[in-house]
């Protein structure tokens, strides 16, 4: 039994999307549940992997926002029936991957039947943030368990603690100059930063990481028929390189989604069965990179 | 355990068909030496409130981080501790989650990525851990409990850490300077206090009777009656929370969903020795109790309220309650404890587990 994708959504700015984290998250659920032909109320878990989100909310889970707003068993508990456990997984760009890693096991185990991994970024605002380094998006993944032996194999995660200060994303408080003694003035701000060099550190590391896994496994790099790297741009054709996976292999994205951070996987995906690559590859691997530097990195077998 | 149809919460299935059980072996807190009664921190409000919240609430204090202390240290606190009365290291471990709402370092500084787990299990010298964040507001330890009591089950893993530290009284400082009366909706954020705790979840022995269940659910329909953002008149954050509403809610809905755990378990209430919901106020948690005890027909033998001296200490609630019973030597083997998530989402969460392994871990 394996862990398939079932349908992948996305979701861009816009005027049916809207904008912000939540409602990105919103349509691409949607899209994806769509796709599949697959009601809301059949998702038995909605795991959200998204990062930044509008007014940078903390609490509740995002996903439990999201569960309602794509009307995924908002009735009462019924005893005849099953509902939707929503929460978040905060794991940076690696995300999705790490979305599928805990999904994966609830789903072999038929604990769940069928999973929803979502992620979305978005700015707070130029009042809250100076910059973003990313683009407003949206994705998601639908996963189920197939009786054949497709899907995914284990997602392996692992971490550069001492390449931490490469990539940060955090809110502090930023005082303002002349405030009134005794009293806070000054806001909260979201700040960014990806310094120079993190991609290719970043590589480095999946290298090393993939290339483990890869042994582990009894995979070459010549039976890798498509790679999946994320972020894409500067990170993916170096991993094919240090793997010895040819760069035409490489799932290149255009600029419309080589700019997403957690929804990029899904990106990916889409933009892979648009084109007929996610169908004629019986190989597939994913690489994610995140701040940490973290590396998440899995095997899909069609 | 018995078999239900497709139960509404997610649940591991039946033992049969996974090849091992996980059991709780280890609890570990950080608990802040300085303490803010209530009196303390009512009398530091900027408008006349007038609200009796000692008296609301039953809380009569709770402790705060002082400077140098952050989620972080609190977090690393409670793991260690966690760790100092098993045979383990940091190096043993297969998983770390880390779970807190807040995830401040350095001050208020709110860390989104890299996540907080990784600076965690770096200072517990669990390098070979794979590790993540969980987010599930005051559901989010337990959530991890679930999380970890899957891939223990399955084999995957062997063992892991759930471990939060919340540096929340922050939110109390900043609603301080807002409430201006008992309708507002910041009241709940002067219930706060700060705790680091941390649970470790392995597989259990042969003869070990472990997590009997683990099952969780969203009621969606009510994810906005709570919602937490940075704050906008201090560091830290604001939470504004409508507790009558979801007081509602969870009192109209949890009794049937925890009779549904109990069936999965194959258990009656009557032989749950210990009842640990989540802890918000001495006053919500006896309406609800005796609702509980109405609708089910039994009422829970001892029921843990902590939180005259402890406040709400969001996500770690039911692993200080824990720790406090282990410390006070109140647990016997064999005794079962259901602790009962009831968090921001609307997340409603049973955890019910045999305390052998914690209480062993204290006679060593």
């Amino acid at each position: 039994m394996g862990v398939v994708i079932r349908s992948v959504g996305l979701s861009r700015p816009g005027r049916l999307a809207g904008h912000g984290a939540r409602r990105l998250a919103d349509a691409a659920a949607r899209s994806c549940l769509d796709e599949a032909g697959i009601p809301a109320d059949d998702v038995d878990l909605l795991v959200n992997a998204g990062v930044y989100r509008e007014r940078g909310l903390g609490e509740p889970a995002l996903a439990a926002l999201i569960q309602e707003d794509v009307e995924a068993n908002v009735g009462r508990p019924d005893r005849h029936d099953h509902g939707t456990f929503s929460f978040d997984i905060d794991n940076g760009a690696c995300g999705v991957l790490t979305g599928v890693h805990v999904t994966h096991g609830l789903l072999l185990s038929g604990a769940i039947r069928r999973a929803l991994v979502v992620a979305s970024d978005s700015g707070p605002g130029p009042v809250h943030a100076r910059w973003m380094p990313y683009d407003e998006g949206g994705g998601a993944v639908l996963l189920e368990c197939d009786d054949g032996v497709a899907g995914f194999g284990d997602v392996k995660l692992a971490t550069f603690p001492e390449y931490d200060a490469l990539l940060q994303g955090y809110w502090t408080w930023e005082e303002r100059s002349g405030h009134r003694p005794g009293r806070h003035d000054g806001r909260n701000r979201l700040v960014v930063e990806e310094r120079s060099g993190f991609r290719a550190r970043a590589a480095e590391c999946a290298v090393e990481t993939v290339g483990k896994m890869l042994a582990d496994a009894g995979v070459t790099a010549d039976e890798i028929d498509l790679l999946v790297a994320t972020p894409e741009a500067e990170f993916g054709d170096p991993v094919a390189a240090g793997l010895g996976v040819p760069t035409a292999r490489v799932m290149h994205l255009g600029e419309q989604t080589n700019r997403l951070h957690t929804a990029q996987p899904a990106a990916a995906v889409a933009a892979a069965m648009r084109t007929g690559r996610w169908d004629e590859s019986r190989t597939v691997l994913f690489v994610s990179a995140g701040a940490g530097i973290t590396i998440a990195t899995a095997l899909y077998r069609h | 355990m018995a078999t239900v149809d497709r139960p509404w919460m997610a649940f591991e299935p039946n033992d049969d068909a996974l090849p091992f059980r996980a059991t709780m072996s280890s609890v570990g807190v950080k608990v802040p030496a300085t303490r803010v009664t209530t009196a303390e921190l009512m009398a530091g409000t900027r408008h006349r409130t007038g609200i009796e919240l000692e008296r609301l609430t039953g809380i009569h204090a709770r402790h705060v981080a002082p400077d140098g202390e952050d989620s972080y240290t609190l977090a690393v606190g409670a793991a260690r501790d966690c760790l100092s009365r098993t045979p383990y290291s940091g190096a043993d471990l297969d998983m770390v989650i880390t779970t807190s709402i807040t995830k401040y370092r350095d001050g208020y500084t709110q860390r989104l990525e890299p996540p907080l787990s990784l600076a965690v299990k770096s200072a517990i010298g669990a390098p070979r851990a794979t590790s993540f964040d969980l987010s599930n507001a005051c559901a989010g330890m337990l959530t991890g409990v679930f999380v970890l009591n899957d891939f223990i089950r399955r084999g995957e893993i062997r063992r892991g850490l759930v471990v939060s530290g919340e540096s929340i009284s922050q939110l109390g400082r900043n609603a301080a300077t807002q409430v201006r009366g008992v309708l507002s909706r910041q009241l709940a954020s002067l219930t706060l206090g700060d705790a680091g705790a941390a649970v470790l979840v392995e597989r259990a022995g042969p003869d070990s009777a472990g997590i009997a269940v683990a099952g969780f659910t969203t009621l969606s329909e009510h994810s906005r009656l709570c919602l937490g953002y940075p704050s906008h008149v201090g560091p830290g954050a604001s939470m504004y929370t409508q507790a009558r509403a979801i007081h509602r809610v969870a009192i109209d809905r949890a009794p049937a969903l925890v009779q549904e755990a109990l069936d999965v378990a194959g258990l009656g209430l009557d032989e749950i020795d210990y009842f640990i919901p989540h802890q918000t106020s001495a006053r919500a948690i006896r309406t609800g109790v005796a609702e509980f005890a109405e609708r089910l027909g039994v009422r829970p033998r001892h029921v843990v309220v902590n939180v005259e001296e402890y406040g709400n200490t969001s996500s770690t609630t039911h692993f200080v309650a824990l720790d406090r019973y282990l410390r006070e030597g109140r647990f016997r083997r064999g005794e079962r404890a259901l602790l009962l998530a009831l968090a921001s989402g609307l997340e409603i969460g049973v955890v019910i587990v045999t305390v052998d392994e914690l209480v062993a871990s204290w006679e060593s």
